[in-house]
């Protein structure tokens, strides 16, 4: 997919030379079907995600954009209230049987909706929260100096607590926490949710910073012209499937307006 | 009796309901906070909270019985023998009928809600008539050289030396249970958990440890406490619910699931008590109690300390 975008750091992260020639996929979804409880949610969805680029998945409400990045996180592995069928890959490894804090682990983790900070806890216990994982305490320090360059004003605000900050404040201690865990796959879920459009304009400059420093990201975006400008690939959902799937490139404003609103042009399955 | 006099002895009471009552806070916060701490992190109302100071109790007076040692160093064995029941307690049992659980079988969340209650209701039938099983009826009580011990202080004031031990001992709990919390990564999950046990996972914590973690530490400090209660006076295998009250009332005045709470809680309850016994007789101590108790939800439901 794009080819400008650097290799992962990560030790060990591609196999030895798959990258020069064709990049292999990251994480590979195939056949996946959500359930909650009976009512079925994501339809056979299918795509790939190749290391260093950015997916943006657009869909009106409803779509089954936020049971996707759920399903890839295991949060939808609940039994008989909600689970999942198909199979979820990375890097030859199957995530979609394992528990969330499992796919954490793994190297994928999501940026929640509505940012869903731990409202009691101050902006550095926040992000040090996200550094759980035996194999991130070690550099937690050195995670949270890079945190904090990133987004300097967190380190000026490091001991307050966060239900007192802004929204925008409250997305970059959202983004930190998750790159605590040192993640090689971002999955970003509604970003722009009930911020201002300058804040949001910030937000993606920071999204496309982190995908520059390594990691793959995955961004759910309503703004569909937002979501094109940030993307090296795109995939467009309607009602739990995904009709429409390319760079943003080569596909037309017409071709992506009439896939989310469901008309018939474009309908296509991967 | 002149009126200097009368002045003297009315600051000694009150100087004596103030020390007595701040010690036995700190005995009280020991045994209430195991019971704010696993209502704080997983919303759970340990019935059994009081059955399970008994049981330490007489695990206490079983070491003591093997190994003549000092009670103070029987903790060394009960504390972690503790931890290990309340860690097992919550993930063998009490994390199969969770919200969370209960929803992953299909049931309503409301279940979930009711079913942890009903279960500790039943450990704790479970555990007195264990006891009783196993030590018949007999009241116990554990020796030590300390009981009838007091530092004096003026002619006309004295506090127990036991009482006194029991208060840093408090004191000391207190201040590592809020560091262990504030500045470790298994206690900074255990808070990030008890804010939002959705989103946890997401940090790599896995809540079910977690919580396992949190009844541990509950019961080890409960375990504390009841090798304190067996210090103190004699006890039996049905005396549990009457230390569950003392913990419910501390936490209700501290505010629910704050440990500091239990603390201030603990003090408020024992200085009240312990005046209202000096003005008003023995009788008045429980009825003293219960109308702080009273106050406390009339006027602050949520507690002095809610989070």
């Amino acid at each position: 997919m794009s080819t400008s975008a650097p290799e992962t750091q990560r030790p060990g992260a591609a196999p030895a030379g798959a990258g020069r020639a064709r990049r292999r996929a990251l994480l590979t979804v195939s056949g996946l079907s959500a359930y909650y409880g009976e009512l079925r949610a994501l339809f056979d969805v299918g795509f790939q995600v190749t290391s260093g680029e950015v997916l943006s998945i657009i869909g009106a409400n409803g779509a089954g954009k936020s049971t996707l990045l759920k399903s890839i996180v295991g949060m939808m592995n609940r039994g008989k209230a909600a689970h999942i069928e198909g199979v979820i890959d990375f890097r030859g490894r199957r995530l979609d049987r394992l528990t969330t804090e499992k796919v954490v682990e793994a190297g994928v983790t999501l940026v929640p909706e509505g940012r869903r900070l731990f409202a009691r806890l101050s902006v550095e216990d926040n992000l040090l929260a996200g550094a759980f994982l035996p194999r991130c305490r070690q550099s937690a320090p050195k995670k949270l100096k890079e945190v904090y360059d990133l987004f300097p004003r967190l380190r000026e605000r490091r001991d307050q607590v966060v239900s007192q900050m802004s929204g925008g404040e409250q997305q970059m201690v959202a983004i930190g926490r998750a790159l605590m865990s040192s993640p090689e796959i971002i999955l970003f879920d509604e970003l722009s949710l009930g911020l201002a459009p300058a804040v949001v304009d910030d937000v993606y400059r920071n999204v496309k910073r982190i995908n520059e420093r390594g990691a793959t990201c995955i961004v759910i975006e309503q703004d569909m012209r937002r979501a094109m400008a940030v993307a090296s690939h795109v995939l467009v959902m309607l009602e739990g499937r995904v009709v429409l799937e390319g760079k943003p490139a080569d596909l037309s404003d017409a071709e992506v307006t009439a896939a989310y609103f469901g008309s018939d042009v474009g309908r296509a399955h991967p | 009796m002149n009126f200097d006099e009368a002045l003297y002895w009315t600051f000694i009471d009150i100087a004596n309901g103030f020390l007595t009552g701040t010690m036995i806070g700190g005995y009280y916060a020991i045994i209430s906070i195991g019971l704010a701490l696993t209502f704080g992190v997983m919303r759970l109302v340990n019935l059994a909270h009081g059955d399970m100071l008994i049981v330490a109790a007489y695990l206490a007076s079983v070491i003591l019985a093997l190994v003549p040692i000092s009670p103070f160093a029987s903790l060394i064995v009960i504390a972690p023998l503790m931890f290990g029941i309340g860690y097992f307690l919550q993930r063998g049992l009490l994390n199969r009928v969770s919200v969370q659980s209960m929803e992953a079988k299909g049931l309503p969340p409301s279940f979930g809600l009711m079913s942890p209650i009903l279960v500790t209701f039943g450990l704790g039938i479970f555990v007195a008539h264990g006891l009783l099983e196993i030590f018949s009826s007999d009241a116990r009580q554990i020796r030590n050289s300390l009981a009838f011990t007091a530092i004096r202080l003026s002619d006309d004031l004295n506090i127990s030396l036991l009482r006194l031990i029991f208060f840093v001992i408090a004191l000391a709990i207190l201040v590592a249970l809020q560091l262990f919390l504030r500045r470790t990564h298994v206690g900074r999950a255990i808070r990030a958990a008890s804010d939002d046990a959705q989103i946890a996972p997401l940090m790599g914590i896995s809540t079910p440890h977690v919580y396992g973690v949190a009844l541990g530490i509950s019961l080890a400090v409960a375990g504390t406490a009841g090798v304190m209660i067996g210090m103190l006076r004699s006890f039996q295998p049905f005396d549990g619910p009457q230390f569950l009250l003392i913990a419910f009332g501390v936490v209700i005045i501290g505010g629910l699931g704050s440990i500091v709470g239990s603390l201030v809680g603990g003090v408020l309850l024992g200085i009240t008590q312990v005046l209202a016994g000096t003005y008003f007789g023995p009788s008045a101590q429980l009825v003293a109690g219960y109308m702080l108790i009273l106050v406390v939800l009339a006027f602050r439901p949520q507690g002095l300390f809610a989070r």
